[in-house]
């Protein structure tokens, strides 16, 4: 571990009140944490962070807020999965970095499945993790597990904290590194003696970590050229059908008015990745929602039909673009801006790039194109895109006797109205959810995107609740993925939280089934759940709902969401649904765009003749 | 296509095993792979050599420049440089005579000498391969690539 304190110039501006006193190492984890601003923390005890967890009550009982409240609640999950994934719905839905603290060994190890998911999903999270104590570390010692090599291989970075004296720079630097840049989690190992020690707290200072910060530095300081900005704006102006691919990054870096400023500014159409959902007002004229595997059909034939895709925080994934040699085939520009180095031509080659954030390129561009009077005119190509959007909107059967999961959202959203937060589990009701909800604005979407966690919505709900008490928090969730981290169900009502919790109950792992039928013939090996005999509501009200119905009457879904979402305290619904109803339209892996299947009630292209791609800019435009 | 990645690594805890991981976790294999201090007591220097075609490389160039620990990291390959490597080997007597002649002998015995040689890699694998023409070779150990930038 690095001792050495990076101490910059104007450090003495302003002294930590407790700069110069002598605390132990778990004393100086509960203020560094309270330093960065926390309000809340997730976390469950055990042995190796027993140090830690006494420091955090001590800290609360000294420093009580006037109304009685504790300034670093510590909130306690089911199991140490979810308390991270409740830091990371935090995280989603705040924007700042989430923490959560737990012990050594399993506590640990339950924490590699979240960190590896924010790793996946650019989500910044500190975890604390309590270790054997120095002197132990590598014999077999009760609860030890090599936490650095196993988060080493899954996290943003982690820290063996072997010196007490680089604790606090050690912990400094974490929340520094899973904020910057491109976010992601950091674990901070720390043995039990360590957080014994009493060593002096600085108040300030962080590690070196040079060739890190010098390539962020570079990143950030290097400014788009007026050269770049020109050649950005001549492959523009030689496009007639320019679409906008907008992906996590846009939420990321608070890039949301950036993006929707540049749209309207020169008119162009905005599909989002499913991470970029909520990076632009999905009810906007110019908005295509979501592309890929599941994506609105309309936004996957706009991206065949496009010759401009200019790629913003996407990274090209392999449910967005199936066969990259296929993906976007008419484009003759792929322009591309990210923060990651990585990600820029790593699936496909880009004509025009820059490395840099996206918010203050985007504003730049935008500058730069108005003060050269950039002008096109893209009316034939919205034209095209509002026929897309009308022939082949999202639709699904209205005349079945069966509750269909399609309308189950639509009814909540014509209530929340596109301003509610909603997290998911993994499967079909994620997919659903990702296109019939309407979001007005980022950080309301939070899913498992990447990794595909199931078991990731009640959590992420809790904590989201925890940074948004001032906004509706939906979890729509799926039979089985509620069943992973079910224990959270109680944890809910243990901080009389107001979450709503959504099962839309299709009596198994409906995605797993619809794969089987369609590649397995239609063997559901252990995917149907008809034999189990778990009682949603009955096990809701066993953890304290007091509110938890089942729905089963296609009639009563108006009424019976109305009452559920008016309820004030946590509420439950389980929704008997159509377990035949399936996710389309669907891109097959391996298949491209225009092999894509719809279903019965989406219109194909196949069966509505295309109209020929417009080339010549028309006289009237929409901005 | 070979190439040889030349890594300035803080000195922390795990973080060689970060780099090493980074490479298993994305498919390489590692050819070979040296480390060791430098003057600088809190940096080490790792030299690699991976086959795999020029656009792979590149990638895997890019996520090992996203770990903390790397303060650097080049390809060298494309670049002037120069490199070396050592070898020694434990063969038997008989090519005893050859070996005084091509390499350094650290030891002989009755039945089995060891020889030290070091150069490019090409000259070491060439100097094994004409090593167990005249004798039997028992055991082999190559130190692994050093690089600069020239
Ligand atoms: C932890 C985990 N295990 C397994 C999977 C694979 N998987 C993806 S979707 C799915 C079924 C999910 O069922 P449910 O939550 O009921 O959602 P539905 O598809 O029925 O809406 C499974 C098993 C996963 N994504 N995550
Ligand atoms: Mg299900």
């Amino acid at each position: 571990m690095n001792a050495q304190l990076d101490t910059p110039g104007d450090i003495s501006s302003k002294i930590h009140p407790r700069a110069g006193q002598a605390l132990t190492g778990a004393d100086v984890v509960v203020q560094v944490l309270a330093d960065e601003g926390l309000d809340v923390l997730f976390g469950y005890s055990g042995g190796a962070i027993l140090p830690v967890y006494d420091a955090i009550f001590r800290h609360n009982l000294e420093n009580l807020r006037a109304d009685g409240s504790e300034p670093l609640p510590l909130i306690v999950p089911a199991n140490e999965q979810g308390a991270c994934f409740m830091a990371a719905g935090y995280a989603r839905a705040s924007g700042k970095v989430g923490a959560a603290l737990v012990t050594s060994g399993p506590g640990a190890t339950n924490a590699v499945t979240p960190v590896r998911d924010c790793t996946a999903d650019s989500i910044p999270l500190v975890v604390i993790s309590g270790q054997v104590p120095t002197a132990s570390i590598g014999t077999d010692a009760f609860q030890e597990a090599p936490i650095s090599t196993i988060m080493g291989a899954c996290a943003k970075h982690v820290f063996l904290v072997t010196d007490a004296s680089a604790l606090e720079a050690t912990l400094r630097t974490a929340f520094y590194i899973a904020r910057s840049g491109r976010p992601g989690p950091v674990v901070v190992d720390i043995p039990k003696d360590v957080q014994n020690t009493v060593v002096t707290f600085e108040g300030a200072g962080e590690l070196p970590v040079p060739g890190y910060r010098a390539r962020l530095r570079a990143i950030e300081q290097t400014p788009l050229s007026d050269a770049r900005c020109a050649e950005f704006f001549a492959a523009l102006k030689a496009s007639s059908r320019p679409l906008i691919y907008a992906g996590g990054g846009i939420i990321t870096d608070g890039a949301r008015d950036a993006l929707r400023d540049f749209a309207h500014s020169f008119g162009l159409p905005v599909t989002t990745t499913l991470m970029g959902i909520g990076g632009y007002d999905t009810t906007d004229p110019l908005a295509l929602h979501m592309l890929g595997m599941h994506g609105t059909a309309y936004a996957n034939y706009a991206v065949d039909d496009c010759d401009f895709i200019f790629a913003l925080g996407a990274r090209f994934d392999d449910r967005v673009v199936g066969v990259p040699d296929k993906f976007a085939p008419l484009a003759r520009t792929i322009a591309q801006i990210d923060i990651d180095p990585a990600e820029i031509g790593k699936v496909k080659q880009a004509d025009w790039f820059h490395t840099g954030t996206l918010r203050t390129s985007l504003e730049r561009l935008r500058a730069w194109g108005i003060a050269h009077g950039f002008q096109a005119n893209y009316s034939a190509w919205h034209e095209h895109i509002g026929q897309l959007k009308s022939r082949h909107r999202l639709d699904y059967d209205r005349q079945s006797a069966l509750i269909q999961p399609y309308a189950v959202i639509e009814a909540i959203n014509r209530i929340t109205r596109g301003h509610a937060i909603i997290s998911t589990g993994v499967g079909q009701h994620q997919m659903w959810s990702a296109q019939y909800f309407d979001f007005c604005e980022p950080r309301r979407w939070l899913t498992s995107g990447s990794m595909g966690t199931m078991g990731f919505g009640l959590p992420a709900a809790i904590g989201a609740q925890f940074a948004r008490p001032d906004l509706v928090v939906i979890d729509v969730d799926g039979d089985a993925s509620i069943r992973m981290n079910l224990g959270e169900l109680e944890t809910v009502t243990t901080y009389n939280l107001p979450v709503k919790v959504v099962v839309l109950n299709n009596v198994g792992d409906g995605m797993v089934r619809q794969w089987q039928k369609l590649f397995f013939k239609g063997r559901f090996s252990a995917s149907d759940k008809s034999l189990h005999k778990k009682d949603f509501v009955k096990a809701a009200e066993a953890d304290g709902f007091g509110w938890a119905q089942r729905l089963d009457d296609p009639a009563a879904i108006e009424s019976t969401i109305a009452q559920f979402l008016a309820f004030e305290g946590p509420a439950f619904l389980e929704v008997m649904i159509d377990p035949d109803a399936g996710v389309y339209p669907m891109v097959g892996p391996g298949a491209c765009y225009a092999q894509m299947v719809t279903g019965d009630f989406i219109a194909s292209r196949d069966e509505v003749p295309a109209a020929p791609l417009p080339t010549v800019a028309s006289p009237t435009g929409m901005f | 296509m070979r190439h040889l990645i030349s890594i300035l690594l803080q000195n922390e805890a795990g973080a060689l095993a970060r780099v090493a991981g980074l490479f298993a976790a994305r498919g390489y294999n590692i050819e070979s792979l040296t480390v060791a201090a430098t003057g600088d007591e809190e940096a080490s220097r790792l030299s690699l050599v991976v086959y795999g075609d020029d656009a792979v490389v590149e990638q895997i160039v890019k996520q090992s420049r996203k770990l903390v620990d790397v303060i650097s990291i080049e390809e060298l390959t494309t670049r002037q440089h120069v490199e070396r490597e050592l070898v020694v080997v434990r063969f038997a007597a008989s090519g005893l005579a050859w070996a005084n002649s091509h390499a350094r002998v650290l030891s002989s015995g009755s039945d089995q000498c060891v020889a030290e040689f070091s150069g490019h890699a090409d000259d070491v694998d060439e100097f094994l391969t004409q090593l167990a023409i005249r004798a039997t070779v028992h055991d082999v150990a190559r130190s692994g690539l050093a690089a600069l930038a020239s």
